[in-house]
């Protein structure tokens, strides 16, 4: 758990940290819907090469980042390992009762495995540079279109943020019931499934309570501090679209189009 | 003198290898004697959390070896291991009244007895004598803990804790956040504890006048580091030392400076009422005799 | 003297409970410093929050520098007082400590400019500014109890209410509190209810009200409150520490015809008994 990267903020000031939290939400997106076009061996390698210059401009050294996804590849083999299984067509290289492996299903399976990775590679480089409130503001400014049909944006991203700002309170609750438990005698993670689910009940039950108290005494807080609606607020920042995202952005479309014209 | 628990040069380090890796223990070695009382003092931030969880084996070391009551706790030591040493050493948390979850009192408080092996009639046993030791009374046995007042709240988590019979127990600042009288009937429960079962306590504390009045050792920590162990008296001595160290002199210590500073000779810093009202008398008595 | 707050024979009780206050009046000058004791449970943060107008009154009136607390006034009413909470978890909103200060302003709708201003000023008023990146989980109970100080700052209150602000700190970052408060009331001409059970907070006021069970028992100076040991032992308060020693002293006999002095008034009565006649 100490060494899990994904969804944590590291402070910085590289050029990835500089850049607004929107444009990197989209261009993360971007890179994902990309991936998806990719389908030989050059055009990932294009994706690949881009990737990891992107991890070089965030100031996070490489093998600590690697170090930090390595949880999660575990998982990514174990969903590509089924997929291999499962998959036919190709040359039979082995089988057992309804399971086979095939050339192609081999080869699938690896351009699975590295669409896995790129997209976690991208989603951990936006979390590390984005801290969760400038993710929140991103989003606000990317669906500020949706107003006009009434959609609550706004109620929305400062729920966001009041989640995100949270999660770090509810971590160490949860941390502090756990350790009540322990030493009242739980075993948490060891023993049958109804024992685990049982166990659950003494952290679950205090945590929510918890919850509802924050939740309680911080909406007398935001009314004491003159709060209304969330509609009829000014805001404190702005994240200017600046000379960083555009180049980005052209960096980000060329790829794009070389992945494009290199795919079969 | 017994030694209820051993620390032997343990350091803690929190998430290790990373960018956010702390050192929170510092090669620490201590010995804490069987029956004792010893207040862990020490500013915000110094480390006494982390120690104390090492002794209910909440933390493995790092490095180095814990060792209580003959069982000892290495940084390979499994959890499998760790329950049977747990139910020696009860801890009540900082604000323990969030750990309760049972229907009813009663059944919170036989949580703990049960997860470690009594039965229910024995649980129940145990749990209304822990009721009567931390003065809840017994209609409050079948209510809902959340109906309760925050500080009866209290007094249901603590009682969840004694019911365990522990022989050490281990209070993380277990008057945080209650009015005056709630101060003193919890602090008055440790002491009956530590007298009267002979339970060894081990209080976490920033309440300086508690260490005097309370404890008979004390545990001085800062940075991670031990800084100074002993008696109330010789860890007060030095009112500088202390003030570097961001604590406070216990109330009667410092009302004492104050008058030494307007030119009182009260000589050795008295640390309770007690000690400085005996003392005001005897340069008093003098004042009248002044041939004594 | 004006009277800033005037509570008016109010009645109140939470949904389902017994009456806690049933035609309570008490009044708060202007630019003192009030503290208002009494043990948990007494209805003494409910005051507080009846006073800001986040409980609706069941019968009677407060007053609020001149404004009835009302469903129309209640906004007028906010401008005018900040409150500063037990927890310093929850009423921490922003995600960091610029984005909490700001919160406030935001919601009044102040333009950016001018709310970058006051954030940075209201923030170097508390020496926060250097922590302003800070997200709250990396900050100290203190540090957030500043910070919640800071935003009320920027709203330029003419009322503080502290309820029970310093209970979960340690001494230190008590007295931290107590002192930053008191320099923001000389310099910005304040008004300051402290809501506390610490008897020495009190000590320190120009007034104290004693509430027990939703009545007022007892106001006066604090000279006057403490030298009622009796009171306050039977509501469950501690004596400050003067009145402490001062009672050690009598139970060894000796002559002193007050059961309470402030701490220069007990330094100098000892000298006098210890120099000789």
């Amino acid at each position: 758990m100490t060494n899990f990267l994904f969804g944590r903020y590291l402070p910085g000031n590289s050029w990835i940290h500089q850049m607004s939290p929107q444009s990197k939400l989209l261009l993360s997106f971007y890179f994902v819907i990309v991936i998806f076009f990719a389908n030989n061996l050059v055009s990932y390698g294009v994706l690949a090469l881009l990737i990891i210059v992107v991890i070089l401009l965030s100031g996070v050294s490489i093998t600590f980042f690697l170090k930090g996804i390595r949880p999660l590849i575990w998982l990514i083999i174990f969903t590509v390992g089924l997929q291999i299984l499962f998959s036919s067509g190709g040359t039979i290289l082995w089988q057992w009762g309804p399971f086979s492996i095939t050339n192609l299903s081999l080869i699938n399976g690896g351009f699975i495995f590295i669409r896995f990775l790129l997209i976690i590679m991208i989603s951990t480089v936006l979390t590390l540079t984005t801290t969760p409130l400038a993710i929140a503001d991103g989003v606000q400014t990317i669906l500020k279109p949706l107003k006009r049909v009434h959609f609550p944006v706004d109620t929305l991203a400062l729920m966001l943020s009041i989640a995100l700002r949270f999660v770090p309170t509810l971590m160490d609750e949860m941390e502090t019931i756990l350790n009540a438990q322990r030493s009242r005698g739980v075993d948490f993670g060891s023993g049958s499934l109804t024992h685990r689910v049982k166990a659950a009940v003494p952290l679950l039950v205090p945590l929510f309570t918890g919850a509802i108290n924050h939740a309680e005494n911080l909406s007398t807080a935001m009314e004491a501090r003159g709060f209304t609606d969330s509609e009829h607020r000014s805001k404190y920042r702005i994240y200017r679209w600046q000379l960083k995202d555009t180049l980005s952005w052209i960096v980000f479309l060329v790829a794009g189009g070389l992945v494009l014209y290199l795919r079969k | 003198m017994d030694k209820a628990i051993s620390f032997n040069q343990v350091t803690h380090t929190y998430q290790a290898n990373t960018p956010y890796a702390q050192n929170a223990l510092d090669n620490i070695s201590l010995e804490i004697p069987t029956n004792s009382f010893t207040a862990i003092i020490g500013h915000t931030g110094s480390g006494k959390s982390t120690l104390v969880q090492h002794i209910n084996a909440l933390l493995k070391p790092t490095q180095g070896s814990v060792t209580v009551y003959n069982r000892s706790i290495t940084p390979t030591t499994t959890n499998k291991n760790l329950k049977e040493l747990r139910r020696h050493v009860g801890m009540v948390f900082q604000f323990p009244e969030k750990q309760l979850f049972e229907e009813t009192v009663i059944k919170d408080i036989m949580f703990g007895p049960k997860n470690y092996g009594m039965v229910d009639a024995e649980a129940e046993q145990a749990a209304i004598e822990a009721m009567k030791l931390v003065g809840l009374d017994k209609s409050l046995s079948e209510k809902s803990p959340f109906d309760l007042s925050g500080g009866q709240m209290r007094r249901v988590a603590i009682a969840g804790v004694l019911a365990m019979k522990p022989e050490v127990l281990i209070l993380d600042e277990p008057t945080a956040g209650l009015d005056p009288r709630g101060h003193k009937e919890i602090m008055d429960l440790a002491s009956y504890l530590h007298d009267h079962d002979h339970i060894t306590i081990i209080l976490v504390t920033h309440q300086m006048d508690d260490v005097v009045n309370y404890a008979s050792e004390v545990v001085v920590m800062d940075k991670g580091k031990i800084v100074q162990t002993g008696t109330p008296a010789e860890v007060f001595a030095d009112p500088k030392w202390v003030y570097r160290m961001q604590l406070n002199l216990p109330t009667s210590a410092e009302f004492a400076q104050q008058l030494i500073d307007a030119g009182v000779p009260i000589g050795q810093l008295p640390l309770t009422i007690d000690q400085l009202a005996d003392r005001i008398t005897e340069l008093a008595r003098k004042g009248e005799n002044p041939d004594d | 003297m004006k009277d800033i707050i005037q509570v008016k024979n109010i009645s109140f009780n939470y949904s389902g409970q017994p009456l806690l206050f049933d035609g309570l009046s008490l009044d708060v000058h202007e630019g003192e410093w009030l503290a208002l004791i009494g043990q948990n449970g007494s209805g003494k943060s409910t005051l507080a929050r009846l006073i800001d107008g986040l409980n609706v009154l069941k019968k009677g009136q407060i007053f609020v520098d001149g404004l009835l607390v009302s469903d129309q006034n209640v906004f007028d009413i906010r401008n005018k007082i900040g409150m500063v909470f037990q927890n310093p978890e929850d009423q921490f909103v922003g995600a960091t400590v610029e984005d909490d200060v700001a919160f406030g302003l935001e919601n009044r709708q102040i333009d950016r400019e001018k709310m970058h201003q006051l954030v940075k000023t209201s923030l170097e008023n508390v020496n926060m500014w250097e922590f302003r990146d800070r997200i709250p989980a990396n900050l100290s109970g203190g540090q957030k109890q500043r910070v919640a100080i800071a935003g009320i700052v920027a709203l330029s209150p003419k009322i503080i209410i502290l309820d029970e602000a310093t209970s979960m700190l340690d001494p230190q970052g008590r007295q931290d509190i107590l002192d930053l408060v008191r320099q923001l009331k000389e310099k910005n001409h304040l008004t300051v209810i402290s809501i506390t059970h610490d008897i020495d907070e009190a000590a320190s006021a120009d007034r104290v009200i004693v509430i027990n069970k939703g009545q007022k028992i007892d106001e006066d100076i604090p000279g006057k409150i403490f030298s009622n040991t009796e009171q306050l032992a039977r509501i469950g308060l501690d004596a400050p520490y003067t009145a402490q020693l001062i009672a050690a002293l009598k139970r060894r006999h000796f002559d002193l015809d007050k059961e309470y002095l402030d701490r220069e008034g007990l330094i100098a009565w000892i000298k006098q008994l210890v120099s000789t006649k």
